[in-house]
């Protein structure tokens, strides 16, 4: 690019950026032009004016013809990101290192008259236009219907934030001033109030105290500052780091009025962590400062020096503390192996979940559907017919009993030759026989014959009347009613013939061995032995 | 018939001379031709039976059932010599067979030994019955009380068992003293002489008792 190019579009590019300056904040509403043109050529000349601070921006130039916003925006972010980030760090170090500060003041003189000279220029322009901006800040927040407008005009004003807010600062360390307190009343306040508290310093002349006070001050600014951006964190943006620290650039060069322009509203008047008065007495410090509490300080800058790595190794200490601990005390009763109600606490074992089986299968719970199924195998077998009842075992009855020959004891009628005689004949002609057995065999089956009628009547007829039994002793044996009467049943009855009592052989009230007293006890045995005497004299007498 | 032929024809020529002489004797029967062997010897034969003592009267008593049969159906000539107290038999011209005699001898021989007549006339009549003796010491040797009390088992109560075992057997037995004798068919004798050395040897009635029904069941079955 032409140098004298260059300049003549400088200028213009300031002419434009005073053209917008001016221009009315309705007049943003309608897309026009014009504004955009002049916006283009602003934040053109904006950019090549950063750009000396970073070295590793890409675009030599803001690129604007042609390009969309979007593409503009892109451009400055690209631009303007490392260069916060290495503003930061360059805040940081001064934050550890003051003394560099110092050395900046020189060598910083220049650069910051230069820097200043810049600002001057701008401020000039801006003072009048403070409010404006402030206000095209929030109208540009605010107005989201022109979108590239907006976003032009947002790229402008974040743009000029973060060039401008070192403005801000200064002027509203001017609207401090004006507004708000006096600052030199505060200040004679704050230092008796210290007075009263610590009691000491107040003694000091002004002038020394204030170099000490400054001297500390930009310590305890340094410490508070650094409180603050560590209490503040949440709420805090760059923007008001920055302005601090650029307050305290500032301030290099203003010593006095350090302290004045870092008081804020927010330092008195809290932020939400830090309300306690114990900050106002930190505040208080911070304009005022007591020489005497270096100790105090001391023990701020060690309360908050442990850096991350030391916080890290105090809890690893910690948690190693606690398992030491939890090794050498007596397990907790959970731990243990076998314990019984009497080594642990009462209804200790309620708050534990206790794991262990149930031996017992857990009752079945009756739902509509389990007495559903079951009412349906009920039916289908009653349809069905398939009970599962005992089948007797019927002993079977098939074999004819043998016929058993009786022995005749008595001296045989017939003669032996007879017998022979008789049993030649049988063999050699059969029907002969029947005549010689006539008698017997006649007898035999006539009874025979006579049981099977009665047999055959009994299941014929329905009016059977059993032949009257002559009555002799009989012998009543308890065997079940339907054994003897087993013609035809006319109710099936299992009850055995016998009564109880017929089958009880015994008498009087039966006691079991387990129930007698000592003395029945002793009775029957006393009875044992007599009926054992008697007979054994009985016998003695027999064999005599 | 025609077995009886050939022996026939030989003996019809014979049988004519000699005669039974003193006994007035029934008509003469008609026999048919006699067997050639007894009279083909030309020799009469004998038989002697001696009497115990104990069968004397019992032997006078029946006499004429023993004689009837023997000499009417057996055509044994039979007698008794009082003086040697023997029973005499002999054959007689028409003696069928030379074995009646023996049959005779067997049949006194039996009363001799105390069977009763009808019993011993079945020897007569069936050809194999025989009689078996056999004494206790032969079983086994009893001395004193037991060789009673063996007889007592044996016999049993008013002769029960015996009579059991009579029946079950188609025996007959005669206890007498030391000596048994049996008499029947020699399988039946053979049971019925288990059953008695069993006896004897100790085993109580009922155990001989249930033998002898499962034999006897089994003999009725074979028939």
């Amino acid at each position: 690019m032409i140098p004298s190019a260059m300049a003549s579009s400088t200028e213009t590019a300031l002419e434009s950026l005073h053209h917008i300056k001016s221009t009315e904040p309705p007049e943003w509403l309608v897309p026009k032009q014009e504004l955009s043109q002049a916006v283009r050529a602003a934040s053109k000349l904006l950019f090549s004016s950063l750009k000396p601070y970073c070295p590793k921006s890409p675009f030599d130039q803001l690129l604007t013809e042609g390009f969309d916003v979007e593409q503009i925006w892109q451009q400055i972010d690209l631009q303007s990101q490392p260069l916060l980030s290495s503003l930061r760090r360059e805040v940081k170090k001064f934050e550890k290192h003051p003394e560099e500060i110092s050395k900046l003041k020189d060598g910083g003189v220049g650069g910051g008259e230069k820097k200043k000279k810049v600002l001057e220029q701008i401020e000039t322009d801006n003072v009048v236009n403070d409010d404006e901006d402030d206000d095209d800040m929030d109208m540009d927040e605010d107005d989201d219907d022109e979108e590239e407008e907006d976003e032009e005009g947002e790229e402008e004003e974040k743009e000029r934030g973060t060039e401008e807010e070192s403005e801000n600062e200064g002027e509203e360390k001017g609207g401090i001033e004006d507004k708000f307190l006096k600052i030199k009343e505060l200040q004679e306040y704050l230092e008796e109030d210290e007075a009263r508290e610590f009691g000491l310093k107040k003694k000091k002349t002004k002038a020394e105290s204030k170099k000490e006070e400054e001297d500390t001050e930009e310590e305890g600014d340094d410490d508070d500052e650094e409180d603050e951006n560590e209490g503040s964190e949440d709420d805090d943006d760059e923007a008001e780091e920055e302005e601090d620290e650029l307050g305290l650039f500032d301030g290099n060069d203003e010593e006095d009025e350090d302290d004045l322009e870092n008081a804020r509203y927010e330092d008195f008047f809290s932020r939400k962590k830090n309300k306690s008065s114990k900050e106002k007495a930190k505040s208080r410090d911070m304009l005022e400062e007591d020489s005497g509490s270096d100790d105090e300080q001391d023990v701020d800058k060690r309360k908050d020096g442990p850096s991350k790595h030391e916080k890290e190794l105090d809890k690893l200490r910690s948690k190693i503390e606690e398992m030491e601990k939890a090794n050498l005390d007596p397990k907790v009763w959970t731990m243990r192996g076998e314990v019984t109600a009497a080594q642990r606490q009462k209804n200790s074992a309620l708050e534990v979940d206790l794991d262990f089986e149930h031996n017992v299968r857990p009752a079945p719970v009756i739902t509509e559907e389990v007495t559903a199924s079951l009412e349906d195998l009920i039916k289908t077998r009653i349809s069905e017919g398939l009970f599962d009842d005992v089948q007797k075992a019927r002993t079977s009855s098939s074999k004819a009993p043998r016929e058993i020959k009786e022995l005749d004891e008595s001296k045989s009628k017939k003669a032996l030759a007879e017998v022979y005689e008789e049993e030649f004949v049988q063999k050699t002609d059969p029907a002969s026989a029947l005549l010689t057995f006539s008698d017997e065999l006649k007898k035999e089956a006539s009874m025979l014959f006579k049981k099977l009628c009665l047999k055959l009547d009994a299941l014929s007829h329905f009016h059977f009347t059993p032949k009257p039994v002559v009555e002799d002793m009989s012998i009543q044996t308890n065997v079940p009613a339907l054994a003897m009467e087993e013609i035809a049943p006319m109710a099936v009855s299992d009850a055995a013939m016998l009564a109880p009592e017929e089958v009880f052989s015994g008498k009087g009230d039966i006691k079991e061995e387990a129930e007698l007293t000592k003395a029945e006890r002793k009775r029957r045995r006393a009875n044992k032995k007599r009926k054992f005497k008697a007979e054994a004299a009985k016998r003695m007498g027999k064999k005599a | 018939m025609s077995t009886e032929a050939p022996a026939t024809m030989e003996i019809e020529t014979v049988p004519s001379e000699p005669k039974p002489e003193s006994n007035p004797l029934p008509p003469k029967p008609k026999f048919e031709p006699l067997k050639a062997h007894e009279m083909s010897d030309g020799r009469v034969q004998f038989r002697k039976v001696s009497v115990p003592p104990h069968r004397y009267s019992p032997l006078k008593k029946y006499w004429m059932d023993i004689y009837t049969p023997v000499y009417e159906q057996m055509k044994i000539d039979i007698r008794m010599n009082l003086k040697a107290r023997k029973v005499e038999l002999k054959t007689r011209q028409d003696t069928p067979d030379i074995s009646n005699l023996q049959k005779c001898a067997d049949f006194v021989q039996a009363f001799m030994l105390g069977f009763d007549v009808p019993d011993a006339i079945a020897l007569l009549r069936l050809d194999e019955l025989y009689v078996e003796s056999f004494e206790i010491k032969d079983v086994k040797t009893l001395r004193g009380e037991h060789l009673s009390r063996a007889i007592g088992r044996l016999s049993g109560k008013g002769g029960k068992t015996k009579f059991a075992i009579e029946n079950a057997t188609k025996t007959r037995i005669v206890i007498a003293d030391t000596k048994i004798h049996i008499l029947g068919s020699f399988a039946n004798i053979k049971i019925a002489r288990d059953s008695l050395c069993s006896l004897i040897l100790g085993s109580p009635a009922g155990k001989v008792y249930s033998k002898l029904r499962q034999v006897s069941a089994r003999l009725a079955e074979r028939f």
